[in-house]
């Protein structure tokens, strides 16, 4: 027994490990450093103008001191992220309460159906961005603001693939539900979310990708009328007072959080739909 | 050796199920009308047998199980379980599928039974139901697959599984659909040998309604074998089977098959 389960953990820890950053991690990692390295030089060989385009260890330099590491770092970072980071993580969670009602009402409701799948139709188009303008008009310069057109970003993907999750429920354990005589409520919790999971996990993955563009992109436009204060307002107010390197560190931010919860999605993967074979990619 | 019964004998206190000239019509996917799936079939299940519907595909056998369970209404006749009339699908008849997909995927094997037994007695302590949940997946010789998930389950693994599950929520009826169609042929003898012996250390009291197509498979697991004939789906004979369990080449079962085989003929 023992000898097996030597044999057995090693690739077990290796699956977690791929599951987390992806097939080729090794490679990744080197091509990540040479294009790394090919910035640095570009900017340095070529003698670009470091107040429009930074080397990289400039901006790794201001990046570390932003987040409170080494010498001198302020730690300010920290809180821009966190200010982004509870908006979005707000409106996460109202938009999946919504999609979550919502989708069980079309599940059941004819009319609920088509008025979803319309409204689906209308808004997975539109760049929720673009309702800003009418938010701040409604809401004023708030937070309020944010989080409405975040939920306007996040609450369509996240509804249409659980309608697709919802959907494709094998019929046998719908029967198997009404065999051991579920009721509304425990055929919801305990057969379709379940059942629904991989889809639902590959739309709140969709729905956050939409959701963290939309956060950062509306900071910038309150950025621009000096309000506010997420990362998207440090970015923009780092290129007021001509900060630039504070500007790009701001800009590898928003990609380090966006990778990090993405394989936060992946780490929530690996213990669910991975584990009992239900990925749907 | 073989005694063709012309038509059903009654006796109210042993029969457990009791179908009175059912008949079950779908409407037709396109455009009007209904097709008749089963028509006016009358038959008595007794309490303890395992009773087989043998017919071709198409002939409304797997229906006329599905509308026991509840899940389909009769349109015309009456389905009684112990004297009550089936309305709704209830935990006292429990549906055995061909899909292997009829596993909560998301549950281990112990997982699944357990589920199934907490569904059946919520009062129980979580003790018990491990206890009770462990001992049929002993039953089905799954014990060392207890805490795998269903997904690396061969399909006879996760048929096994399913039939631990039907049992441990002990049924009055157990309802199982062409539960080995999907098996390879050597898997399908395995398990049918199987259910046999599992039907046997239940002290034989778990009354079991099977639906199949396979023949020999009908003489192996069937007391009592009604063959059905297509389009629509009607009785043609219910045949008493005293080779039940026997081996597969014994030569009264053999004769029956070949009797079932004309059986299940076409009429011209």
């Amino acid at each position: 027994m023992a000898s097996t389960d030597m044999l057995e953990s090693p690739p077990k820890r290796n699956a977690l490990v791929s599951q987390l950053l992806g097939a080729g991690a090794l490679k990744k990692l080197i091509v990540l450093v040479l294009l790394c390295a090919a910035w640095e030089a570009t900017v340095r060989l070529l003698h670009v103008n470091k107040l429009l385009f930074p080397p990289f260890t400039d901006v790794a330099m201001r990046l570390a001191m932003g987040l409170g590491i080494g010498a001198g770092g302020s730690g300010e970072l920290w809180s821009y992220i966190w200010e982004t980071l509870s908006v979005i993580l707000q409106s996460f969670a109202i938009s999946i309460v919504i999609a979550i009602v919502v989708t069980g009402l079309a599940v059941s409701n004819r009319w609920m159906r088509e008025v979803l799948s319309v409204m689906t139709g209308i808004f997975q188009p539109l760049p929720s961005i673009a309702l800003l303008p009418m938010a701040i008009l409604w809401f004023g310069f708030s937070r309020d603001s944010l989080v409405f057109v975040v939920v306007m970003a996040m609450i369509w993907p996240i509804a249409s693939s659980l309608t697709v999750g919802f959907a494709t429920i094998s019929p046998t354990l719908l029967r198997l539900g009404r065999n051991y005589e579920l009721g509304r409520f425990s055929m919801m919790t305990q057969i379709l979310l379940p059942a629904a999971l991989p889809m639902m996990i590959s739309g709140l993955r969709v729905g956050w990708g939409f959701g963290w563009r939309t956060v950062v992109a509306a900071e910038l436009v309150f950025g621009a009328t000096g309000n506010g204060g997420g990362i998207g307002w440090y970015i923009n107010n780092s290129r007021l007072f001509m900060n630039i390197s504070d500007g790009f560190a701001g800009i590898l931010l928003v990609i380090i959080v966006g990778l990090f919860t993405e394989s936060i999605f992946r780490l929530i993967q690996y213990f669910t739909t991975h584990k009992w074979g239900t990925e749907t990619f | 050796m073989v005694a063709v019964l012309s038509e059903v004998q009654p006796d109210p206190r042993s029969n457990l199920v009791e179908i009175d000239r059912a008949s079950i019509a779908f409407p037709r996917s396109r455009g009007r009308g209904t097709v008749i799936a089963v028509q006016d079939v009358s038959v008595s299940i007794r309490r303890g047998e395992k009773f087989v519907v043998l017919g071709p595909s198409g002939c409304g056998k797997s229906t006329l199980l599905t509308a026991i369970g509840g899940f389909i209404p009769v349109t015309a006749g009456e389905i009684r379980v112990d004297g009550k009339v089936v309305k709704a699908p209830s935990m006292n008849r429990v549906l055995v599928f061909q899909d292997f997909g009829q596993l909560l995927p998301w549950r281990t094997v112990l997982g699944n039974v357990e589920w199934a037994v907490a569904r059946r007695w919520p009062r129980n302590s979580a003790g018990e139901r491990n206890m009770r949940a462990m001992q049929y997946v002993e039953l089905v010789g799954l014990g060392p697959q207890a805490e795998q998930y269903p997904n690396t389950l061969s399909g006879g693994q996760k048929q096994r599984c399913a039939i631990a599950r039907a049992f441990a929520v002990q049924p009055e009826i157990l309802l199982m659909d062409e539960p080995f169609g999907a098996l390879d042929a050597i898997n399908r003898e395995r398990m049918q040998f199987e259910l046999n012996r599992v039907w046997a250390a239940e002290n034989e009291r778990v009354t079991i309604a099977f639906v199949t197509h396979d023949v020999n498979e009908a003489v192996h697991l069937g007391h009592r074998v009604m063959v059905m004939s297509r389009g629509p789906g009607r009785l043609r004979s219910l045949v008493e089977n005293p080779s039940v369990g026997s081996p597969p080449h014994d030569g009264a079962a053999l004769r029956l098959v070949e009797e079932l085989r004309e059986l299940l003929k076409d009429p011209v």
